[in-house]
C-alpha cells in the first residue's frame, strides 16, 4: 500500500464508518504476498473449490 | 431422434450444448440460438476494463467452434415460443429472427423436442435515467465491447490526473435493485490498482455505492467466515480492503439517476442524496429477455411461462412469504417449467424464488435490495446438469417427470475471486468460496452455510487461481483436449 500513514489518519481521525473498518497489519500483509506461504493456500483453496463443485451437483 | 433447441451461447448455454453433443450421437440434432457471434468468457471482462486484456483475449467465434462440432448455430434471436406447438405445427416451436450469417432480419421457425433457455440478463441502462454507456453517462463493464469502452473512459481520467486534476470516481451498483456486486467490487479493486500503480492514488477520490446493506453483503445475504480465532462476517473482510486502499463506500443506496455531473440515489433512511463524479462504473438492473408465448390456439401464455422480470418459471416455490420463511427447498433443483416439462432454464435465465439478501424498502417506498447472483460457477453446472437430465431422456434412462440428476443453489457452492493486479507477485485478491449459496437455515442454523467450505482471504494465492481460472475455463469452453474432465 503506498498510503499507509494517510489513511491510519483519516480511520483514526475520521469518526465516520471508514474509520472503524479493519486495518491488516504489516505481518498480514507479508504473509498474503509470501510465496511459500500462498503457494500453500493455493492448494488448500483448489481442493475447497474442487470439493465444493463436487458437492454442487448429484 | 430428438432435436436440442438451446437459447443462448453464454456460460449455461454454451455448457449444455457443448456436452449434448458429446453425449447424444449425431443422429439427435443440438441447435444453437444466439444473437452473439462471441462466447465471451464474462469474469475476464474486468481485465479488459482496465485495459490489462484484449477483448480476443476472452473471446472466440462460435459459428466455426459449433461447426466443428456439428452443431446447428443460427445467429439470431428468440422472437417468441409456442411450447404447445401451433396451428401449423404439432411440435412445440420458437420463432426466430436472424441477425446475422447474411440473413439479417429474415424470420423463421425452429421446432424443437426439448427447449434450454440459456438466455443471458438483458441489461436494463433504461431502468436508471441517465445510465449506461449507449445512452447515458456511465460506463460499464458487463461486455467486453462495454468494458473497452470503460478502459478508454478510464484512461481520460488517468490523463487528467496525470496533469495534476483531482478525480471523482464512482464504481458499483446503478440501480436499487441490481446484482452483480462482486463485479463491481472487483472492477474498483482494479481501478485503484491501476490507479495507485502510476502514483497516482493521492489525486483520486475513490467511492464504492451499492444497494448492499453492508459492503460485503454480494447479493448473497453476506457470509460467515472462520479466521484467526473468530467467525467474521464478511462486512469486516470487505470493508477492509476497501478501507486499506482508501475506498470509501456508500452502502443502502438505491441509483436512480445520473447526469453528466452527478450521481443521484435514495438510502434506505429515506434521504435524497448526490456524489459528484468524473468517471463512473455502474451496474444496471437486469431482467429476462423479454420473449412472448403463446398456446396451440394462439392465446397469450407469457405469463405462464414468465415471471414479470422476464425470467423464466422453473420447478421453485413462488409462494409469496416473509424473509423468516424462505427455505433452501424454495430454489429449483432441475430448472425446469413445471408444465412444459421438455423446457429447462438454467443459469440466469430462470426467476429465482426470492432475493437471498433481506429485502427493505424505503421510507418513501423503494425497494432497496441486490437480486440474487447467478455467477459463472453455478450457471455452467447447472448448464451441465440440464445436459445430463436430456441425455438421460432421450436415451430412455429417465422420463420428465422423474429427473436424476439435480443442482439447486442452495445445495451448490460458489467462488468468487476478486483479483486485482497483473502478473504472478503483482497481484491481490480477495478470495470467497461459499457453501451453499443460499443459506440452509436447516442444515447450518447458526450460520447459515459451512464453514469448512465458506472461505475468505486475502493473497497472492486467489490471484493465481483466477489466472488458472480464466486460462482453463476458456480451455474448457474452447472444447481443447481433455475439456470434459475440467469441473464448472
Amino acid at each position: 500500500m503506498a498510503n499507509t500513514k494517510k489513511y491510519l489518519t483519516r480511520i483514526t481521525r475520521g469518526y465516520t464508518e471508514f474509520s472503524y473498518a479493519t486495518i491488516p497489519t504489516k505481518f498480514t500483509r507479508f504473509m498474503r504476498r509470501c510465496i511459500i506461504w500462498q503457494a500453500w493456500r493455493w492448494l488448500v483453496l483448489n481442493i475447497k473449490i474442487l470439493r465444493i463443485v463436487a458437492f454442487g451437483h448429484s | 431422434m430428438a432435436k436440442i433447441v438451446v437459447l443462448g451461447s453464454g456460460i449455461a448455454g454454451h455448457t449444455a450444448a457443448a456436452y449434448l453433443r458429446k453425449w447424444l450421437n449425431k443422429s439427435h440434432e443440438v441447435v444453437v440460438i444466439s444473437p452473439n457471434e462471441y462466447y465471451q468468457f464474462v469474469p475476464s471482462n474486468i481485465w479488459v476494463g482496465v485495459g490489462r486484456m484484449k477483448p480476443d483475449q476472452i473471446r472466440f467465434k462460435l459459428e466455426p467452434k459449433y461447426k466443428k462440432w456439428g452443431i446447428n448455430f443460427k445467429r439470431a434471436k428468440a422472437l417468441t415460443i409456442h411450447p404447445e406447438g401451433g396451428k401449423d405445427s404439432e411440435k412445440p416451436y420458437v420463432t426466430i429472427e436472424y441477425v446475422g450469417q447474411g440473413k439479417e432480419g429474415q424470420k423463421e421457425v425452429v421446432d424443437y423436442d426439448f427447449l434450454v433457455n440459456a438466455t443471458g440478463p438483458q441489461l436494463r441502462f433504461d431502468k436508471t435515467e441517465g445510465l449506461g454507456p449507449e445512452h447515458g453517462h456511465t460506463v460499464s463493464v458487463c461486455n467486453f465491447n462495454h468494458a473497452s469502452h470503460a478502459w478508454a473512459e478510464l484512461q481520460k481520467s488517468i490523463k487528467k490526473m496525470e496533469a495534476g486534476e483531482p478525480q471523482n470516481i464512482v464504481i458499483g451498483i446503478g440501480h436499487p435493485g441490481a446484482t452483480c456486486q462482486g463485479a463491481a467490487f472487483e472492477y474498483i479493486l482494479n481501478v485503484y490498482h491501476e490507479i495507485d500503480r502510476r502514483g497516482l492514488s493521492d489525486l483520486a477520490n475513490i467511492t464504492y455505492i451499492t444497494n448492499e446493506y453492508e459492503v460485503g453483503d454480494f447479493a448473497m445475504g453476506g457470509a460467515y467466515i472462520k479466521r484467526n480465532g473468530y467467525i467474521t462476517p464478511t462486512k469486516i473482510f470487505a470493508e477492509s480492503f476497501l478501507a486499506e486502499r482508501e475506498i470509501y463506500w456508500i452502502k443502502r443506496a438505491g441509483v436512480y439517476k445520473v447526469d453528466d455531473e452527478k450521481i443521484y440515489y435514495e438510502n434506505l433512511a429515506g434521504e435524497y442524496k448526490e456524489i459528484p463524479y468524473d468517471f463512473a462504473m455502474l451496474i444496471p438492473a437486469f431482467s429476462g429477455p423479454g420473449f412472448k408465448a403463446f398456446d396451440k390456439q394462439g392465446a397469450d401464455i407469457t405469463d405462464k411461462m414468465f415471471k414479470p422480470n422476464g425470467f423464466m418459471i422453473v420447478d421453485a416455490d413462488y409462494t409469496p412469504k416473509p424473509f423468516e420463511e424462505w427455505k433452501a427447498s424454495d430454489w429449483p433443483e432441475v430448472v425446469q417449467h413445471p408444465e412444459y416439462k421438455n423446457v429447462f432454464a438454467p443459469g440466469i435465465a430462470f426467476a429465482p424464488p426470492h432475493t437471498i439478501s433481506k429485502p427493505f424498502t424505503s421510507p418513501n417506498g423503494t425497494k432497496i435490495v441486490p437480486a440474487p447472483p447467478r455467477t459463472g460457477m453455478p450457471s455452467g453446472v447447472m448448464g451441465k446438469v440440464v445436459a445430463q437430465n436430456i441425455r438421460d431422456v432421450v436415451k430412455g434412462k429417465a422420463t420428465l417427470d422423474k429427473l436424476k440428476h439435480k443442482a439447486s443453489m442452495s445445495k451448490m457452492g460458489a467462488a468468487c475471486i476478486v483479483s486485482a493486479g497483473y502478473g504472478m507477485t503483482n497481484g491481490m485478491a480477495a478470495t470467497m468460496t461459499v457453501f451453499p449459496i443460499v443459506q440452509d437455515w436447516d442444515k447450518y442454523p447458526e450460520f447459515g452455510r459451512s464453514l469448512t467450505y465458506t472461505v475468505g482471504e486475502a493473497g497472492l494465492a486467489g490471484h493465481w487461481l483466477k489466472w488458472f481460472m480464466h486460462y482453463m475455463f476458456l480451455h474448457k469452453a474452447k472444447g481443447y483436449p481433455f475439456w470434459w474432465l475440467l469441473p464448472e
